[in-house]
């Protein structure tokens, strides 16, 4: 009889769904990776449950995170949205903000067409202003007029978007009303995002409106297959669980939740291993994302564009850069370049041998022999390392050195390209970036972990154990949490505390409501709260954390001191609660997953790898799982999904929960 | 030199963008004016210790362009010996490499073990400094004397001490001195950012080695841009453009331009265009220079960096006494954005038939901008500028985009919801202006209508518009665009206000303006 003792973190990706298994007593750990199924979801994860010996009345907790939402969104496969704003601004997607990407181009593609067709978009009459009042009532026989229209159009979703409704929502609640039950799915701005600024607002409430019906039909079948209630979980874009029937209102919080489960992960791991500042850097195939963690916790950003859309809420702050494996490399006159064009997966680096002809930065890896040459990939086709020599050799040959040299400079310019991005979001921050733990996962992650420390002048690296499936751990091990931010706008100069107390006051049931209809304890919910806080005439604003009982005095306080230490500069301005954010959390306890059991011995290995500084030598090629004492380089470390690559004068050392720490040999 | 390793110049190219990058960031982040918040009138760029331009953000290509010669200009005033580590200089005259006076710029010279290795320049659009009308754009101004406050190179910070004596001047001339000490020390701060990842860069790479990778990204820049000439046919093309007024009597001001290609180096002579004229439109032979280095690589097809070094096969000639070298006092500050997207337009006029492919039929190539000056009651002013985009030319494979930038500006629009919880302002519509796009086999992109109420006692407007009378050009047989309307509705009579024009607005009054549509393309 089967006892329910797993608990189930999947990430399904775009290609793969990684899934692993904990089981609750004994630690044992399972992990799979199995085809992503795009048409048929649930079928994937039951597939991937399957492949780790478990089912359904196996199971007692199952998160998983999925790209799903945001795939379907970037791919504009989308169901009929309508979207209804303020009379005189149904135009607001299409205008956006003017801002184009490309400076010097002209060749660019262009704007992204709304996510709503302009035919789909209703002007309501009514008017809020800014500081809530009624300026033009919402009247019957407007929300009638309104109600014909939506039911000539053949929606399946529609989101409402009125100016000012973060500072009222009355006529949003009042639409919400009068069409319960004349439209499937219904979206709403204050709900969404009660957050100033009409058109980021907007988009963030058409592309929850959007992924609605998508959300709701897989989940409600994934409920069906997974009857284990409140057990079953989504992540987050925050970096957390969230139970299902919440997600269900509002699928915008999983959009980018792939990403975020890796950082959180890395959060646990910084937490463990107590590292107060720790650089996530998850390189892949196209992509690089970083991450900074301060104190154990993940830094917080409000908007990211998705598809030339800004999607804004409260998310984990991934930095994403177009560089990764199969960035190409270009020599003209101008010098030598990496990125942004990518090889894909299709056709791929030339040295997979799927018809790649332009050299790439996983063909730089493959000629200085970081790649294992007998490895299988994917569907089973061998690395060609003589192909990624051949795309290789007319840079070297036009910049007169030999192929090796051209591999090596080619990897230095890549973790230049990397290093820029760490910069990004350390500075962003005011952290200095050297004072951080680098921790590497992903394809290319471990690869070009030690090339990024040397270049950006980091002294020690951690490479998790279950890399492969990192994204799948994090999902596990995240807490269970709601977030809910709204602009308040509240000067601090002749304070209004009860004003204050009231919005905070909501914003604690709003946020806590989802956690308490999942079961769970008012008593084990923790709340965290943060005021986004700026000088009166400023535009971004800074968080500031802080716990009851509140003192407007110490808040301003603590954002001059901040405020001072990210800018360099503190003025005794006005200052202003811009908006307040609001997280209920309720910690997961989860024992470390024991380290895998060694692997059976297999004969010593070797082959030349090249290293900057060091040119050709022979290498050694360990198991990882097979790794007991501290290694020395030069050395290659390999699991089945990654590499890692150690040169000489660095050394790695496996810690008791397996993994990885990478420092220089010669380091005090 | 030939020893460098070409990769490590990689490194550094990706460094010194970094830098830029991060000043820019400390800018939007910290300043005050919503220009500078909201709409980004900012530029960021580190330049070699003899001023050439060597690194820049993802800015304002108008700024960029003439930052080339910012701090090359400052140099003949201020020699290298009188500069100091931890000193940094604040100035606006159009003779240092300046563009109009309300771009303010603070260029710190970077000191590594004593010796001058760079220079970080911030430039910003400071929403006043000062003069006839508030906002500093007075269309009418017979010199630049009317328009603001003169700024020459002083020391705003010595030896790492703000300088109080010239921040209390600065600020005793401007009309909201509260947000332009915020702006200004923003400004300090991000070239103190700047300078902070220089000496990083020196630390890591050794000096000797940083300063000659700054050599060759000129050298390899000057490389790119000489092969992307060399593609182009020789010969001698021609080109045209009109800004709207500014002529005699109003009428049309033209700005000329004759090109030469000659194997790897081409020659733009600028010497047909217009005289002075009577009013903000004349410009600085910076600007010029600015305009057609933009122009040069969208004619060369290529990505390359922008730096000193692709200037290098460009000659740039213009006329003293004409609309582009008109002497410096000459009133200059609509002629930044204005009369430089003329010169853009002239050169793609005289390329249209050589390489259609690489152009864009007419856009909306203008600032678009109205200002919006509300006097408080306690004497200080609120500024709000408000900058439009509007429908980009189509092209020869795709239609114009609606409601975009094109250029030299790369500036964004002010939200409604910020707008009404700022200023005695009420948006009251925002569209899209449909049909606005000129038809062709591929259509122009529509631009947009924005409306705004006067709920305050009194304004004062300014507009700074061209395309107003001159249509946005259909390409290779498509249709013109519609142009600019802007107009005032005051007690139910409807009137039209002049792209270029300072009026009073009192309460109730309903601006609005339509901009314009992309010109067709075939």
């Amino acid at each position: 009889m089967a006892q329910r003792d797993w608990d189930i973190g999947t990430d399904i990706g775009g290609t793969f769904t990684d899934i692993i298994a904990l089981h609750r007593l004994t630690a044992e750990r399972r992990i799979a990776k199995v085809p992503s199924r795009p048409a048929a979801p649930v079928r994937a994860m039951l597939e991937a449950l399957a492949a780790v010996g478990l089912s359904e009345p196996d199971v007692r907790r199952f998160v998983h995170g999925t790209t799903r939402v945001t795939n379907a969104l970037v791919e504009g496969r989308l169901p009929r949205t309508a979207l209804v704003v303020t009379a005189g601004f149904e135009d607001v997607l299409e205008i956006g903000r003017y801002r184009r990407q490309e400076l010097y181009r002209l060749d660019t593609p262009p704007k992204a067409p709304p996510l709503v067709p302009p035919e789909l978009c209703f002007g309501l009459r009514e008017r809020v202003g800014p500081d809530g009042a009624v300026q033009q009532p919402l009247e019957p026989a407007e929300i009638d007029r309104l109600a014909a229209w939506l039911a000539r159009q053949g929606v399946q979703s529609v989101a409402v978007c009125l100016l000012h409704s973060y500072a009222n929502p009355a006529h949003e609640r009042l639409l919400a009303e009068r069409l319960a039950g004349l439209v499937p799915h219904l979206s709403l701005s204050h709900e969404v995002n009660p957050e100033a600024r009409e058109y980021e607002r907007a988009s963030s409430t058409a592309f929850n409106a959007a992924a609605m019906p998508i959300a709701v039909e897989y989940l409600s079948e994934l409920e069906e297959k997974l009857p284990i209630g409140a057990g079953l979980q989504v992540f987050h874009s925050a970096g957390a669980m969230v139970p299902v029937p919440a997600v269900k209102r509002r699928p915008l919080v999983m959009a980018l939740s792939g990403p975020a489960a890796g950082v959180a992960a890395s959060a646990r791991i910084a937490q463990r291993l107590d590292r107060p500042r720790v650089l996530t850097f998850d390189m892949g195939g196209t992509t690089t994302d970083v991450c900074l963690i301060v104190d154990g916790a993940a830094e917080m950003a409000d908007t990211r564009m998705i598809g030339g859309r800004p999607l804004r809420q409260p998310m984990l702050a991934v930095h994403s850069i177009g560089a990764g494996g199969g960035s190409i490399v270009k020599l003209g006159p101008g010098g030598l370049s990496v990125g942004p064009e990518s090889a894909g997966s299709e056709p791929g680096p030339a040295c997979y041998g799927r018809g790649g002809t332009l050299p790439t930065i996983t063909d730089a890896n493959a000629v200085l022999g970081y790649l294992d040459p007998a490895a299988r990939l994917g569907d089973a086709i061998q690395l060609d390392v003589a192909a990624a020599r051949a795309v290789i050799a007319p840079i070297a040959e036009a910049l007169g050195m030999g192929v090796e040299e051209a591999a090596l400079g080619i990897i230095k310019v890549a973790n230049a390209a990397m290093a820029r991005a760490l910069r990004r979001v350390t500075v962003e921050r005011g952290v200095d970036g050297r004072d951080c733990s680098l921790l590497a996962f992903g394809g290319g992650g471990p690869m070009h972990a030690v090339g990024l420390a040397e270049t950006y002048g980091l002294s020690e690296i951690i490479v998790p154990a279950a890399s492969s499936a990192f994204s799948a751990l994090g999902c596990l091990a995240a807490d269970f949490s709601f977030l809910q931010q709204r602009t308040l706008r509240l000067p601090l100069d002749g304070f209004d505390a009860e004003v204050f107390a009231a919005r905070l006051a909501e914003l604690e049931a709003e946020a806590t409501a989802p956690l308490l209809a999942n079961g769970i304890a008012p008593e084990e919910i923790g709340i965290e709260r943060v005021a986004l806080m700026r000088y009166a005439a400023q535009s971004d604003s800074l968080p500031v954390p802080f716990t009851p009982p509140f003192s407007p005095e110490a808040l301003t306080e603590k954002f001059h001191r901040r405020h001072k230490a990210l800018f360099g500069y503190a003025t005794g301005e006005a200052c202003v609660i811009e908006s307040l954010r609001v997280e209920a959390r309720r910690p997961t306890e989860m024992a470390p997953p024991r380290a895998e059991a060694p692997a059976a011995p297999r004969p010593p290995r070797a082959r030349d790898c090249i290293f900057p500084g060091h040119g050709r030598v022979a290498t050694a090629i360990l198991a990882r799982g097979a790794l007991k004492d501290p290694v020395q380089g030069p050395a290659i470390i390999e699991d089945a999904w990654s590499t890692v690559v150690l040169p000489p004068a660095w050394q790695a050392a496996p810690d008791a929960e397996g993994n990885l720490l990478l420092t220089r040999s010669d380091a005090a | 030199m030939s020893a460098l390793d070409p990769f490590l110049v990689e490194v550094i190219r990706h460094g010194l963008s970094a830098a830029a990058e991060e000043m820019s960031l400390v800018m939007t982040r910290s300043a005050r004016s919503p220009l500078l918040r909201e709409a980004g009138d900012l530029s960021s760029a580190i330049t070699d210790a003899e001023g050439g331009l060597v690194g820049q953000g993802r800015d304002i290509p108008i700024h960029l362009g003439a930052m080339a010669y910012t701090v090359k200009e400052l140099l003949k005033r201020c020699p290298v010996e009188t500069l100091r580590e931890g000193d940094a200089l604040i100035y606006n005259l159009g003779a240092l490499g300046g563009n109009h006076l309300n771009d303010v710029k603070v260029a710190r010279p970077v000191f590594v073990d004593g010796q001058l290795v760079a220079f970080a320049l911030s430039l910003a659009h400071w929403p006043d400094v000062g003069g006839t009308w508030p906002g500093s754009y007075l269309a009418e101004a017979v010199d630049t004397f009317q328009e603001a406050m003169r700024i020459p190179p002083m020391p705003i910070l010595q030896q790492g001490a703000l300088n109080r004596p010239v921040l209390d001047f600065i600020l005793a001339n401007v009309r909201d001195p509260v947000a332009c000490e915020g702006d200004l020390l923003a400004q300090i701060a991000a070239t103190e950012a700047a300078e902070r990842r220089i000496r990083e860069l020196c630390a890591q790479h050794g000096t000797s080695v940083f300063i000659a990778c700054m050599a060759r990204l000129h050298d390899l820049s000057e490389a790119e841009m000489r092969a992307a000439i060399a593609g182009l046919p020789d010969g001698d093309y021609e080109g045209e453009d009109f800004l709207d007024d500014g002529g005699p009597g109003g009428a049309p001001a033209r700005i000329h331009v004759r090109i030469a290609i000659r194997g790897e180096e081409a020659h733009f002579d600028l010497s047909g265009s217009a005289d002075r004229v009577a009013n903000f439109c004349n410009t600085t032979p910076f600007i010029a220079r600015s305009a057609v280095a933009y122009a040069a690589r969208i004619l060369s097809g290529r990505e390359m960096q922008q730096n000193a070094g692709a200037l290098r096969p460009l000659t740039i000639v213009t006329r003293p006494g004409s609309i582009l070298e008109p002497g410096w006092n000459a009133a200059v500050a609509a002629g930044n954005h204005e009369t430089s997207m003329r010169i853009v337009d002239a050169v793609f006029r005289a390329m249209e038939h050589v390489i259609p492919e690489r152009l864009s039929a007419g856009g909306p190539a203008t600032s678009g901008l109205l200002a919006f000056a509300e006097p408080m009651a306690d004497q200080s002013w609120r500024m709000l500028y408000e900058v439009h985009g509007g429908g980009e030319g189509a092209r020869h494979d795709r239609d114009g985009s609606p409601a975009t930038r094109v250029h030299l500006t790369n500036t964004s629009n002010t939200p409604t919801e910020v707008i009404e919880a700022n200023y005695a302002i009420r948006v009251e519509q925002q569209s899209i202006r449909r049909g606005s796009g000129g038809a062709g086999k591929h259509r122009g992109g529509d631009g947009v209508v924005r409306s705004y109420r006067v709920l305050a006692e009194s304004m004062w407007l300014t507009s700074c518009v061209e395309r107003c009378k001159i249509s946005p050009y259909g390409l290779k047989g498509g249709a013109d665009g519609l142009p600019f309307r802007i107009t005032l509705t005051r007690d139910g009579v409807v009137e039209e206000i002049p792209g270029k024009k300072n009026m009073l607005l009192r309460r109730g009054d309903l601006v609005t303006m339509e901009s314009c549509g992309g010109g067709g393309f075939g």
